[in-house]
């Protein structure tokens, strides 16, 4: 079945708030396993299709719908969305005084699999999954993203990933104001969630420095709210070395 | 230390101190003290219609009634026997600045009324003590129909009863003392009405300058800006420095109609003996905007909080204000505003300087009410403690009664770093122009709100106060 | 004998517009049945410390009233605010967050104090714990006054507990001197029935370099009245509170605040994290108080209200005072319901709206609560905040 898609985007078109429109007619399908990259200039729309994917109730659906394994989800909230397997990393996510990282993990795990959280076996996952990202301990019992650096949250983001598993990730600028060292981290782990063979990966980036080293598919390049060109994985070097000229053109 | 005096001879105080004592005999002063007789007497004066002969007296019974608030700065040093209710000159109101008697021309003169509505202005109201001498709108904005006049004539007119509807209606004479005291006495002052979907370009001014020692001012203005109209009024204060206490007890009531915008801006400088009891409010309807400009610098007590009544949905408020308490001078001032409608939204921002013994209070009420879902409010206030004998204080109040609201707040007290003021003396900056430049620059969130000519004036104004002379 | 009470607390420092009632709060109980016979001691006195029970409550303010001098720090006058309120207080052997009428009905009523006098340099190692085990329809008051020597170190842990149901009355007055460089860390833990008035007065001075640590949790109780006046008196006094509350049903809390700075470079750091939900009605007062001569102080106080239903009723009044030029002072609120972009955030990680509520109600209060230096009573605490969200 691995034909099947797992994600179908057809002619989405999004606005803010009911206002300004965004994106126009966006396609998109992404099969099980499979690693897409979004790229595009700063204010092309592309957290914003990821916000939209995820369901974020500030962007509205003008046109078109969002297909998940079959079934529409265009107008379900992201909590259901998150339950049926879907995941955002966030650009910047938010600081929870009170509440720690991994209890906040157990609480969203426990929220998408309705089954108990059996202690011991989650410390040890956790933990495995915290040296993966070279990740101190200590960060499990601190509260969630407060006084964390830049990377410690983008991490925290990823260490997400690798606990809840889902089906579908979108990682949203993930790579943005990490040093070297920090992205090489980060592109471990994510590493790490393709190597789960079902896992699909939307990676929305405006650099290529966490690209080096991962597997991709498919490369779709955004320019003002439309998708304007899709190649495979070796655009990605392309606009590394010629940026988005050619296709702002086009446009 | 040279180029500071050069700052202090460039500002003339007595721009605003001079006085024409020489030509008292042509005033007309009526009797001190608050008497149903006084009463009648302004009433008389008036020419008033009956209804508001009436409503003068229900208002001196008010205020014989009402306690003065005992929360306050002190009025102990005003003593309503010794304030003369109401003074004008012996001559009517003019359209034509030739015509406006000689002594009182040259004081508008000297204060540059008459060359800044040449300039800048689509009309200009002067009022001189108790009354206005000189009135005048531009052609083109007449034309658009808009109505800038005199209150008292306006009542007997073709706005009678639109005056009738609204006078002290969103100011009730038993919302406090001075208010009843207000409507007792109240004479001059402007009525504005800026009919449906009229834009007026340029700005409209009054300015109000009370000559007389020992008296009263209690101008009352009522501007209507029907729906989709826009409006910017400017209102000005000046008054001599006297030894005997003066009391300025005005009234200003504003209507926001639906999609209208309506931007009140004041740079209030009475002098340094003057009570300044003082009661602004606006009410908004769906889709208006409310814009406060407000810079106190002058008189010896102040309480001040222009309030404003978000009634129709979406209707926003703005406050920004600056007030610079110095040697002598009690100012209480703020802004109040009432969230009703849903998506309501208020923004006041102030900043407050205290220097030499000065007494800088701001307070502030945000109600939310429980009908005004989604509305929100932020409240940011800044207070420049410029020495260690002065005070400034911060008292602000929210009342939040639905969970679909956003409400922010922020304050802070400081003083001048001494790291700012050493970067500019390397530069070669006397201290005193160093610490001048400052103030400016914390002010300037409010003076790039005024016009041009204003936030020159009130600059100057700081640099007067900074300089101490002021 | 059966005894009505009728008191104003709570007055704010400065008077504001009458119209936001917020100047002062009454406090008033009918016909309730009031012992007085002391205060819950602990299960042991530690070396250092000395317990003086069955002290009548003014002769157990006679320290402070003998170090008035150096509580006051006298300096020169200078015009007070604006609608400025001490003088009302100005009888109390040491000024506190509800004021006099607190100290009247203690005086009136007979209540004894129990005075704990912890000597110079003494560290204690564990917390003195106070547990108050209130019945049903019980009423009672009581009273502490701790002294905490120079350089001396003390934990006390106050708990207020009673059944979930339990209807009550229960009063205390905490006060508070330390010495020179004592460090004192005062617990107060409130989990009373949902029919329990309760208030708790606290009022203390910090002389130099001495450190008050305050944390507060009113989770319990239907009318509660929590408040307290701390008087930095001297150079580089330091006080910190923080306080967790949940006011739930039809329930008030009444909160009155102060920090009086008056030393030089002394710090105040005052925080109040709270959820209301129903028909519950806040009312927090929070003053600084820079007085002429506090040069080179800090103060901070940040207020943060969840309100999770539309029928809430929330006042704040923020009150920032200041007669020294430097100073620093600063007063942030955050009023409102869940932000719609934290809701977004939980709910992207599969965490519904009523959840994510939950979540961020325990967050709130669990932040203040893990400050119990106890991991019994705090691990009670934070099972009772599970129990009820």
């Amino acid at each position: 079945m691995s034909d099947m898609s797992l994600l179908q985007v057809k002619d989405l078109s999004v606005s803010i708030d009911n206002e300004l429109p965004i994106l126009h007619g966006i396609n998109l399908d992404i099969k099980p396993g499979e690693t897409h990259v979004l790229m595009g200039p700063n204010g092309a729309g592309k957290s914003t299709l990821g916000f939209t994917l995820m369901g974020n109730p500030h962007y509205c659906v003008t046109e078109g719908n969002i297909i998940f394994e079959g079934e529409d989800i265009t107008s379900l909230s992201a909590d259901k969305r998150a339950r049926a397997g879907m995941f955002l990393s966030f650009q910047n996510p938010y600081e929870v005084p009170g509440i720690s990282l991994s209890s906040f993990i157990r609480n969203a795990y426990h929220a998408q699999t309705g089954a108990p959280v059996k202690l011991l076996a989650f410390q040890k996952s956790l933990k495995a999954a915290m040296e993966i990202l070279s990740m101190d301990e200590s960060y499990a019992d601190r509260d969630l993203n407060v006084g964390f650096s830049g990377g410690e949250k983008k991490k925290a983001e990823i260490l997400q990933l690798l606990m809840l598993k889902p089906k579908f990730a979108i990682l949203d600028e993930t790579d943005s104001g990490l040093d070297v060292d920090a992205v090489r981290t980060v592109s471990k782990g994510i590493e790490e969630y393709q190597k789960k063979k079902d896992g699909a990966l939307l990676i929305i980036t405006h650099s290529t420095k966490i690209l080096e080293s991962l597997h991709v598919d498919y490369t779709h390049v955004l320019v003002k709210g439309s998708i304007v060109h899709t190649g495979d994985g070796t655009l990605v070097d392309e606009i590394n070395a010629n940026g988005f000229e050619r296709f702002v053109k086009e446009d | 230390m040279s180029e500071n005096k050069q700052i202090v001879a460039d500002i003339d105080r007595s721009l605003y101190d001079f006085k024409d004592v020489e030509s008292e005999s042509d005033f007309y002063r009526m009797q001190e003290g608050l008497t149903e007789e006084t009463v009648l007497k302004v009433s008389e004066e008036k020419n008033d219609p009956e209804w508001m002969r009436q409503f003068r007296l229900k208002c001196l019974k008010l205020y014989n009634e009402i306690d003065i608030p005992d929360w306050g700065p002190s009025i102990d040093g005003l003593d309503m026997d010794k304030i003369s209710s109401y003074v004008r000159h012996k001559s009517d109101m003019k359209g034509r600045w030739e015509d406006v008697p000689e002594d009182i021309k040259n004081t508008f003169e000297r204060l540059g009324i008459p060359q800044a509505e040449r300039e800048s202005l689509a009309g200009v109201g002067a009022q001189y003590d108790s009354e206005l001498v000189y009135h005048n709108v531009k052609d083109e904005v007449a034309a658009q129909g808009v109505i800038y006049t005199d209150l008292e004539s306006a009542m007997w007119g073709e706005y009678g009863d639109m005056i009738k509807e609204h006078f002290m209606k969103l100011v009730p004479p038993t919302d406090h003392k001075f208010a009843a005291l207000h409507g007792a006495v109240w004479s001059g002052g402007s009525f504005v009405y800026v009919p449906k979907g009229v834009k007026v370009e340029i700005p409209l001014q009054s300015y109000f300058r009370l000559n007389a020692a020992g008296a009263g001012q209690f101008e009352h203005t009522l501007i209507i800006v029907d729906e989709g109209a826009d409006l910017h009024f400017i209102e000005g204060c000046s008054a001599p420095k006297y030894n005997v206490a003066n009391l300025h007890a005005g009234c200003v009531e504003l209507f926001v109609g639906k999609n209208a915008r309506l931007r009140y801006s004041t740079i209030e400088n009475w002098s340094k003996n003057m009570y300044n009891l003082n009661t602004k409010r606006a009410i908004v309807e769906e889709n208006g905007i409310m814009e406060w400009v407000s810079g106190s610098f002058g008189s010896h007590t102040s309480y001040l909080y222009p309030m404003t009544i978000l009634k129709g949905d979406n209707s926003k408020m703005e406050f920004t204000g600056i007030t610079f308490a110095g040697k002598g001078q009690n100012l209480d001032t703020g802004a109040k505003v009432v969230h009703q409608g849903k998506a309501t939204s208020s923004v006041i921002n102030t900043k407050s300087i205290s220097k030499d013994g000065g007494i800088g209070t701001y307070r502030s009420s945000v109600i939310i009410q429980n009908s005004a879902k989604r509305a929100k409010a932020s409240v940011s206030c800044d207070s420049l403690m410029l020495d260690s004998i002065s005070r400034a204080d911060t008292i602000p109040g929210m009342d939040i009664r639905t969970d679909d609201a956003d409400v922010g707040h922020e304050a802070k007290i400081g003083r001048i770093s001494d790291e700012a003021i050493f970067y500019l003396m390397s530069r070669g900056i006397s201290e005193e122009d160093a610490k001048a430049m400052i103030v400016s620059g914390f002010a300037n969130p409010v003076s790039k709100e005024l016009p041009l000519e204003y936030a020159v004036e009130m600059n100057n104004l700081i640099k007067l106060e900074m300089s101490g002379n002021g | 004998m059966n005894r009505d009470i009728n008191m104003k607390v709570n007055v704010l420092p400065v008077l504001t517009y009458n119209f936001l009632h917020v100047n002062d709060s009454t406090l008033q109980i009918k016909d309730m049945e009031i012992q007085t016979d002391g205060a819950p001691k602990p299960s042991d006195i530690p070396a250092g410390v000395t317990l003086t029970g069955e002290v009548p409550f003014s002769e157990a303010g006679q320290v402070f009233r003998a170090n008035k001098e150096r509580i006051l720090v006298a300096k020169e006058n200078f015009a007070g605010p604006n609608g400025d309120t001490s003088e009302r207080d100005k009888d109390q052997a040491i000024r506190t967050g509800m004021g006099a009428d607190v100290d009247n009905l203690m005086t009136n009523m007979g209540v004894k104090s129990d005075v704990y006098t912890i000597d110079e340099g003494v560290r204690l190692t564990s917390p003195i714990i106070l547990r108050y085990d209130m019945q049903n329809g019980q009423g009672s008051l009581s009273s502490q006054v701790i002294h905490a020597g120079k350089n001396s170190e003390a934990t006390f842990i106050m708990v207020y507990d009673s059944d979930k149901d339990a209807a009550g009355f229960h009063g205390v007055s905490t006060r508070i001197l330390a010495e020179d460089g004592a460090k004192i860390k005062l617990v107060k833990a409130q989990t009373l029935g949902k029919e329990f008035i309760h208030f708790d007065d606290i009022g203390g001075a910090l002389m130099k370099g001495a450190e008050i640590s305050l944390v507060t949790l009113e989770l319990g109780g239907s009318r509660v009245y929590s408040s307290s006046y701390m008087y930095l008196s001297d150079k580089e006094a330091s006080y910190n509170s923080n306080m967790g509350y949940l006011c739930r049903d039809d329930h008030s809390l009444d909160i009155n605040y102060v920090a009086d700075q008056r030393g030089k470079k002394t710090n105040a750091a005052m925080q109040f994290k709270g959820v209301l939900m129903g028909t519950a009605n806040k009312t927090f007062r929070g003053t600084l108080d820079f007085k002429t001569g506090s040069s080179g102080s800090v103060g901070d106080e940040q207020e943060d209200a969840l309100l999770l239903s539309p029928d809430v009723i929330n006042r704040t009044m923020p009150v920032i005072l200041c007669q020294e030029e430097d100073v620093e002072g600063r007063h942030g609120a955050t009023i409102g319901q869940l932000s719609d972009d934290l809701l977004f955030y939980m709910q992207c990680r599969g965490i519904d709206e009523v959840e994510a509520k939950r979540i961020m109600i325990r967050a709130r209060l669990e932040s203040v609560s893990r400050l119990i230096p106890d991991p019994e009573i705090m691990q009670k605490v934070q099972y009772y905040i599970e129990s009820i969200v």
